[in-house]
């Protein structure tokens, strides 16, 4: 199962991807993973899953965390850097506190240590998918009101932002030097542009898309 | 006695013999006498004229015959008892007594004044020059003139008191010459000085000198001493002179016939018969000589040679107990100390492996925590299978999968296992053994523990290990205890290094050795290291100890190679080398 891009309006379904420079432990994570009924893909490296995979899908990383060249700890970063919306599971064979520390303030999801509890670990990235999902949900909605408001015409856009702010057509025929009939015009058309059904939904996207 | 007289008394006696059985006018039988004739015959004759003359006369029915005989012949005459009576000297009168068991019934008397047995002495006589030579113990190492070996009057008397001084004439002079009859001779050997001593009979010298043959004052008589019954000087004491014996055989009537003539006969030429003397100092002479009757003296019993030398012996048997206790000690401190030396070996054997384990046991337990991951990973992943496994059969789906992760389990779980046999093989307490060995295995089995370590170090490992190897002889895990030291201190060294990398290669030398080589990209080695490197209690690792290398190098001692560091172009290099098994020497 392919999952689109985030942001994108096409359906979106989550991966799971096993990060692990052991075989065994890929191959096994994978067999216990796919109990949740979800994609898995497995990659041997941090770089290996970089150069396969565009990050901007959601889905969950079960990720290790010391590996020959790039760390766990890296790759984390690296995505925190790119604004990917994938969770992250760490798995480690010898976590210490700070390490643990460094992954809980980049964003993970749990930090564990193997072997782990198999239930905890379905748990944990069940989650981290559940969020993932939501943010790649909430980065649809952001991208569909850009996309209205970038079909909206300068005069569309400076009445839009005047009944954002909840002001009257009056004062905005006022303040835009035109007569209200012209103003009442563009708040149509605005509003059937951006698919509002109210000022108050209209306010929502705009301040989601801020 | 003139010549002619003799002549004379021999014609009458034969005349006398002759008559005899024609008076009888019958044979009559033989009645044999035996004389020693030691001056011939003739004048054995003439000596006992009167003798034969008397017991002719008093024997009438008997032919009384003369046997002149010489000293062997005398013997043998006795034994075959084809003599009756025998006139011989004191020496073999005692000697045949004792084998023949002949019997004594006269013995030579003087027909002085008195009628009295007559003596034997002997003078030892030298030129009064010799002012050196003045008793019979000077006779020492001098040349000696006497008349024969057995020669009673003439040398056993003297031989007998020069014993007693502490003198053997035959091994402790410097010559013994023996010149028979007449004595006259050894006198002249004397005067002449070609021998320097000579022993004659008693008042040979005194007579010789009243017929101005000799001056008596040209000589000395040693030990000088009057004779008993003599005006002559001895040197000797006095023996009985020469007996008149009958055999066994001869019947008793006739010896007393033979008897009463003997003792009835006139003086006659210092000629007469008296009773039978004691030839008893004559057995003590031929006892203290150990000759004759007594030579079985000189063979000696174990009895009397213990008598004789006990000092010596029990000296020769405390030497010898002596010698026998000293090897016993010997041996037994000998046995003693190879036993403590053994025990000492074995000791410091035990010791240095124990060493050796106690630095292997450091060795995994600083990799412990590396090791530990590595077999957490199979674990986790038979806990991964197991779980998926279980939640698949809950579902009661993907029954091919739950298959495959059981067979994956098995896999992994044998690669704990191996994980598991590598370390216990590693550091199991264990005997040195030696054997045919590619020097490639330990290297494996090193790197096999040692790559968890060097995945937590990131440290890249570069493997060039020669193709074939010849077999060393070796102990595999003394071997893969200093590989896998060599590789812990190259990833140690290079912790804080960017770039970690290590090489390890094998190589057959030319030389007979095959080389193990350990290089690593850390920051070399400083030159207080490089001096000290290879002392115990060295090291430049804060929790080290200074074993490894130290240990290291007596290992590789002890199999007859070399280890050390070599210069290499940034970080540090180390070597050892194995000579090549002998037989699989090219």
């Amino acid at each position: 199962m392919t999952c689109g891009r985030c942001g994108s309006t096409e359906p979106c379904s989550p991966t799971i991807h096993v990060v692990d420079d052991d075989e065994a432990m890929r191959h096994s994570l994978a067999f216990l993973l796919k109990s949740l009924g979800v994609a898995v893909e497995c990659h041997p490296s941090a770089e290996a899953f970089l150069a396969n995979h565009r990050t901007d899908r959601p889905g969950c990383l079960v990720l290790d965390v010391r590996m020959p060249g790039m760390s766990g700890l890296e790759l984390q970063t690296l995505l925190n850097r790119a604004g990917s919306s994938l969770s992250i599971v760490f798995l480690s064979g010898h976590g210490d506190i700070p390490m643990a520390v460094e992954a809980m303030r980049g964003g993970a999801v749990v930090f564990l240590e193997k072997p782990c509890n198999d239930q905890l670990l379905l748990d944990h990235v069940a989650e981290g998918l559940r969020h993932s999902t939501e943010a790649c949900g909430r980065a649809a909605t952001t991208t569909r009101v850009r996309q209205r408001l970038d079909s909206l015409t300068s005069r569309e856009r400076a009445v839009l932002e005047l009944v954002a702010q909840g002001k009257p057509n009056k004062v905005i025929a006022y303040e835009l030097d035109i007569s209200i009939k012209t103003v009442e015009a563009h708040r149509a058309h605005v509003m059937e542009k951006m698919a509002a059904d109210s000022v108050a939904d209209l306010t929502r996207m705009l301040v989601a898309a801020s | 006695m003139p010549r002619g007289a003799i002549l004379i008394r021999l014609g009458l006696l034969a005349l006398a013999l002759l008559c005899a059985p024609l008076a009888a006018g019958a044979q009559p039988p033989d009645l044999r006498i035996g004389v020693l004739a030691f001056r011939g015959a003739e004048r054995a004759a003439a000596e006992w004229e009167p003798t034969l003359r008397q017991l002719t006369a008093r024997l009438p029915d008997y032919r009384v015959r003369a046997v002149p005989l010489d000293l062997a012949g005398m013997a043998e005459a006795v034994r075959a008892g084809t003599v009756d009576f025998v006139i011989t000297n004191p020496g073999q009168y005692v000697e045949l007594e004792a084998e023949q068991g002949i019997v004594r019934i006269a013995s030579l008397a003087s027909s002085g004044d008195a009628l009295r047995a007559r003596t034997v002495a002997s003078t030892v006589v030298v030129r009064a020059a010799r002012q050196d030579l003045r008793r019979l113990a000077d006779l020492r190492d001098t040349r000696l003139a006497a008349v024969a070996p057995e020669a009673f009057g003439g040398f056993r008397i003297a031989w007998r008191e020069m014993a007693e001084q502490g003198v053997d004439p035959f091994t402790q002079t410097a010559g013994l010459d023996f010149l028979g009859f007449p004595m006259e001779a050894i006198v002249a050997k004397v005067a002449s000085g070609e021998a320097d001593a000579g022993i004659i009979r008693a008042c040979l010298l005194e007579q010789m000198a009243a017929e101005s043959r000799i001056r008596l004052e040209d000589f000395r008589i040693l030990d000088a001493r009057m004779a008993p019954g003599s005006p002559c000087m001895v040197s000797t004491r006095a023996y009985p002179d020469w007996p008149f014996a009958k055999l066994a055989h001869t019947p008793e009537r006739l010896a007393k016939r033979v008897v009463l003539a003997l003792l009835s006969m006139p003086g006659e030429d210092d000629h007469a018969w008296t009773v039978p003397a004691d030839y008893q100092p004559v057995h003590e002479l031929f006892r203290a000589l150990k000759i004759g009757p007594y030579a079985h003296l000189r063979h000696r019993s174990a009895t009397e040679i213990l008598h004789d030398n006990w000092p010596w012996l029990a000296i020769a048997v405390l030497g010898a107990l002596w010698w026998v206790l000293h090897v016993a000690r010997v041996e037994y401190l000998v046995r003693r100390r190879t036993e403590e030396l053994k025990r000492a070996h074995e000791e410091a054997r035990r010791q240095r492996e124990e060493m050796e384990h106690g630095a292997r046991l450091a060795l995994l337990g600083e990799m412990a925590s590396s090791l530990a991951h590595e077999i957490n990973q199979p674990l986790a992943a038979i806990a991964n299978y197991a779980s998926g496994c279980e939640r698949r059969l809950a579902a009661g789906t993907d029954s091919e999968g739950v298959a495959e992760a059981v067979h994956r389990i098995t896999g992994q779980a044998e690669r704990a296992a191996a994980i598991v046999k590598r370390m216990r093989a590693f550091v199991r307490k264990r005997v040195p053994e030696p054997q045919p060995l590619d020097l490639n295995e330990p290297v494996r089995e090193a790197l096999g523990l040692f790559q968890a370590t060097a995945a937590r170090q990131g440290v890249v490992v570069s493997i060039r290990l020669a193709g074939t190897c010849p077999l060393v002889r070796a102990d595999r895990v003394q071997m893969e205890q200093v590989v896998l030291n060599l590789l812990k201190n190259a990833a140690d060294a290079m912790a804080d290094q960017p770039r970690r990398e290590t090489t390890i290669a094998t190589r057959p030398r030319d030389d007979g050795f095959v080389e193990v080589t350990v290089s690593d990209s850390g920051p070399g080695l400083s030159e207080d290291a490089r001096n000290h490197l290879f002392e115990p209690f060295f090291t430049t690792k804060p929790d080290g100890l200074g074993l490894g290398l130290s240990l290291s190098r007596s290992i590789i001692e002890a199999h007859g190679g070399r280890l050390w560091a070599d210069e290499s172009e940034g970080g540090a290099c180390f070597r050892f080398t194995i000579p090549v098994a002998s037989e699989n020497l090219p």
